[in-house]
């Protein structure tokens, strides 16, 4: 093949990738789709490497996807003068980031644990947590720089958003039915799962109005508690061992200095009556604080943050987070003695 | 750094900018070796030290081995050479395996040893540096070439980013000579290295990232019993993910090189179009293959001393290139099931050739379809000891394969086994229609508006998969 053959070629390619691409962006822009990052293992990371920062400039909040949601950061960051660090990760138990914390002897910082019931006292979750620590702790100067280019990138272009617009995203999405016995996670609509790069975790607007899309979500937390209510209950031995560890790590993060607080985010509807029953207060959340000797915030104490409606029983709207995260900023500062200003 | 990152990407288009800067061609090949050891401390700065060290050992014994004439003196310097060499390979990579085995077997005998677990971290693409040094060595000891004249062009040889990590294994006569005068990339080689970069990222990002990686991890991670189509499923997406990764690898690095102008050998051919073992062998990791029928196989006696001593040496050469793989007796039965296959294989073409004079060929091209299937199949049954990480785990794959598992239950969804469905057979029928051609001389043949559509579909869809930069399987041996 001649030189310039190859040439028209290359050329010809890089027109229609331009091109293709163009018109993709354009298309999910009329669609009123916003940037969105994605929230993998570098981001995590990215944000893990913050808690160093010092005690009185930050604090590190670790959970599930309650706390990516119901934790606005930029309520937060208007009404301190401390950093919000988001390093929950959504379906999982914050155990294991709070034993990687705890055994990391420079943290000595204040952290805020998400104690939804669920997830916090369950040894199943996904694998996420366990990604995210060993990633952070083997990653390579190539990743990080990697990160660097990928985040400029992903602020510029809404079709990068692996989540939502990957190839394997929309083979998903396609829902082919699957086989007999074979456990299908469930896809949750694009619209429920927006992130940011401070790792907020938001409802768009369209979701906020959209009744269907809600019951869509509202249907996949109540297969998992119907998943849950299925599984053998947990032996006692097991709970106990949750409690011990949890303290364990708690003390040596307190023997170094740092500060713990347990946060018990609101809950509506089906997804509140299940939890009630499944998790009640006093074997669960009163034990935790007694156990570990830790302060708490449980929603339902405070008449200004008992009344949340989550529009999918579990989460907040942007919205309400905002009234929420402001309300844990005055209890923090005016009842818990913590300094954010 | 990964050539499937952006980092990567960043870094190449610098790269490419200053050779193609008007600088002297010493100061393009200082560029070359300054980028070259960035891109490996970009993984673990600290393991620069060992590639110096290695880079600086052989280039002085080297030349000593050479112009040596004493014969003692001789083989001292090359003791010393393969101490240095296999000494760091065999510390880093099998020291852990080593110090398991000992305890085991001290243990069995009645003693009890426990002794701390050493925490060793294995330096990326410690296998292929090692190997590129020790056939430099070697060929200096039987001088079959001139010891390279510069340190620099040395190191360039030693360091060459495009196939420092994950090959293909080069030769000093292979590459040193292209350091050796000005070369920038023509037109021509540029575009086809931006090819074949694009194919390679597609095969690693799409294919087997994107496609194969999941339902192959999935399956090899479940400890339940699995029906037999899920353990086959498991397998052939192994199959394919392991191809589309390394050889990804090989097409990204030969495209990279021919960017810049330098021309690197052809790592894969068609592997799973192969008609029998041998042929198997010639088509997958060619340059290790080539390498350890140089400077293992044929040391070993090779075919000269009759047929016993070649079936051993055959045998030795697999199981060490088993081991060579990883540090687990599950590549040396890997190695090992090769080493078999190569007997059987090797049995019967002597059986027929004695017969009929003639030796085993495929006349008609179904036959030779059936042959090369039948290879695949068996070299299927290999990858389950190559991937399971303890024998356990490949007996159980095993028996689900054929059917022999207990209380089976199903992991794979149906978009699982549809892709491993379309993506294996396509795999399989390309290899088989392009076994006797090269990529880049069919890409030659198509129009340039078909070559146009064909890159950019590949273009589009690796940009569409925005699979994060995860490492290349060969990077762990």
């Amino acid at each position: 093949m001649p030189e310039n053959t190859l040439k028209k070629a290359a050329l010809l390619t890089a027109g229609i990738v331009v091109f293709a691409l163009i018109a993709l962006e354009i298309s999910l822009r009329l669609q009123g789709i916003k940037i969105a990052y994605d929230d993998g293992p570098s981001l995590w990371s990215h944000h893990r490497d913050m808690v160093y920062e010092s005690k009185e400039k930050t604090v590190v909040f670790i959970g599930s996807s309650r706390m990516k949601y119901d934790l606005d950061i930029p309520t937060w960051r208007e009404n301190t003068n401390c950093h919000a660090v988001q390093l929950a990760i959504e379906g999982s138990s914050p155990r294991l980031v709070l034993e990687d914390l705890a055994n990391d002897l420079n943290f000595k910082g204040r952290l805020v644990l998400d104690a939804t019931e669920g997830l916090f006292f369950s040894n199943r979750g996904n694998k996420r947590p366990n990604e995210n620590i060993k990633y952070y702790h083997a990653r390579t100067p190539a990743q990080q720089s990697s990160f660097e280019l990928n985040r400029i990138l992903e602020s510029q272009f809404v079709f990068l958003d692996k989540d939502n617009f990957s190839l394997n995203a929309r083979l998903d999405a396609l829902e082919i039915p699957s086989r007999p016995g074979v456990f299908m996670m469930p896809i949750f609509p694009s619209d429920f799962n927006q992130n940011t790069f401070d790792r907020q975790m938001y409802m768009t607007d369209r979701f906020e109005r959209d009744t269907n899309l809600q019951n869509q979500v509202s249907g996949i937390w109540k297969l998992f508690g119907k998943m849950a209510q299925g599984a053998p209950p947990m032996p006692d031995d097991e709970l106990n061992a949750i409690f011990q560890s949890t303290k364990v790590d708690i003390d040596k993060i307190k023997a170094r200095g740092g500060e713990v607080l347990f946060l018990r985010p609101p809950s509506s509807g089906p997804a509140l009556m299940g939890e009630k029953m499944g998790f009640p207060r006093e074997k669960y959340w009163d034990r935790l604080l007694a156990y570990t000797g830790c302060p708490g915030i449980h929603y339902a104490d405070y008449p200004a943050m008992d009344h949340f409606i989550c529009p999918e029983d579990s989460h907040l709207k942007r919205p309400d987070a905002a009234v929420f995260t402001a309300q844990i900023i005055q209890i923090l500062e005016q009842e818990k003695g913590w300094k954010l200003h | 750094m990964v050539f499937n990152s952006y980092t990567f990407l960043a870094f190449f288009a610098v790269i490419l900018v200053l050779h193609h800067l008007p600088l002297t061609w010493t100061t393009k090949k200082v560029n070359l070796l300054l980028a070259s050891y960035i891109f490996y401390a970009a993984w673990n700065p600290p393991f620069i030290l060992l590639l110096w060290l290695s880079t600086v050992v052989d280039f002085y014994v080297g030349k000593a081995l050479y112009t040596q004439e004493n014969p003692h003196k001789k083989k001292l310097l090359l003791v010393v050479s393969l101490i240095g060499n296999l000494g760091m390979l065999i510390f880093f990579k099998y020291g852990t395996f080593l110090l398991d085995n000992f305890v085991l077997m001290v243990n069995a005998m009645g003693l009890d040893y426990h002794p701390a677990k050493p925490n060793i971290i294995l330096p990326a693409g410690i296998s292929f540096y090692t190997f590129t040094t020790l056939c430099y060595t070697i060929d200096m000891y039987y001088k079959k070439s001139e010891p390279v004249k510069s340190m620099l062009d040395f190191s360039l040889f030693v360091t060459f980013f495009p196939h420092l990590v994950a090959g293909p294994i080069v030769r000093p006569p292979q590459l040193v000579p292209q350091f050796e005068s000005p070369r920038t990339a023509t037109q021509k080689q540029m575009m086809d290295g931006l090819f074949l970069l694009s194919l390679g990222l597609f095969m690693k990002v799409v294919l087997a990232d994107g496609m194969l990686a999941g339902t192959a991890d999935t399956i090899f991670g479940t400890k339940d019993w699995l029906p037999a189509m899920d353990a086959w499923a498991g397998v052939l997406a192994f199959s394919g993910q392991i191809f589309f990764d390394f050889a990804g690898y090989s097409t990204c690095a030969i495209g990279v090189a021919l960017c810049l102008g330098f021309v690197l050998p052809q790592n894969f051919n068609y592997p799973y179009a192969a008609i029998g073992f041998s042929d198997f062998w010639r088509r997958w990791h060619i340059t290790l293959s080539a390498w350890l029928r140089d400077y293992l196989y044929i040391p070993l006696g090779g075919n000269r001393h009759g047929v016993r001593r070649m079936y051993f040496a055959l045998m030795i050469t697999m199981l060490l290139g088993g081991l060579w793989h990883g540090a687990n007796w599950t590549f040396v039965v890997w190695g090992g099931l090769h080493g078999l296959y190569l007997w059987v294989e090797k049995f019967f073409r002597d059986k027929r050739a004695a017969h009929t004079g003639e030796s085993l060929r495929a006349t008609k091209p179904w036959l030779g379809f059936f042959y090369a299937f039948l290879t695949f199949m068996l070299v299927n049954i290999t990858w389950v000891f190559f991937r399971s990480s303890t024998f356990e785990k490949a007996w159980q794959m095993l028996q689900a394969m054929f059917g022999m598992g207990m209380e089976c239950k199903p992991e794979l969804t149906s978009l699982a086994l549809l892709k491993v469905a379309i993506v294996i057979p396509a795999m399989l029928i390309t290899h088989w229609f392009m076994r006797n051609t090269k990529v880049l001389d069919v890409a030659h043949q198509l129009s340039w508006w078909k070559l146009g559509l064909v890159w950019s579909t590949l273009l589009l869809l690796l940009i569409w998969a925005q699979e994060s930069s995860s490492s290349f399987i060969y990077f762990q041996f």
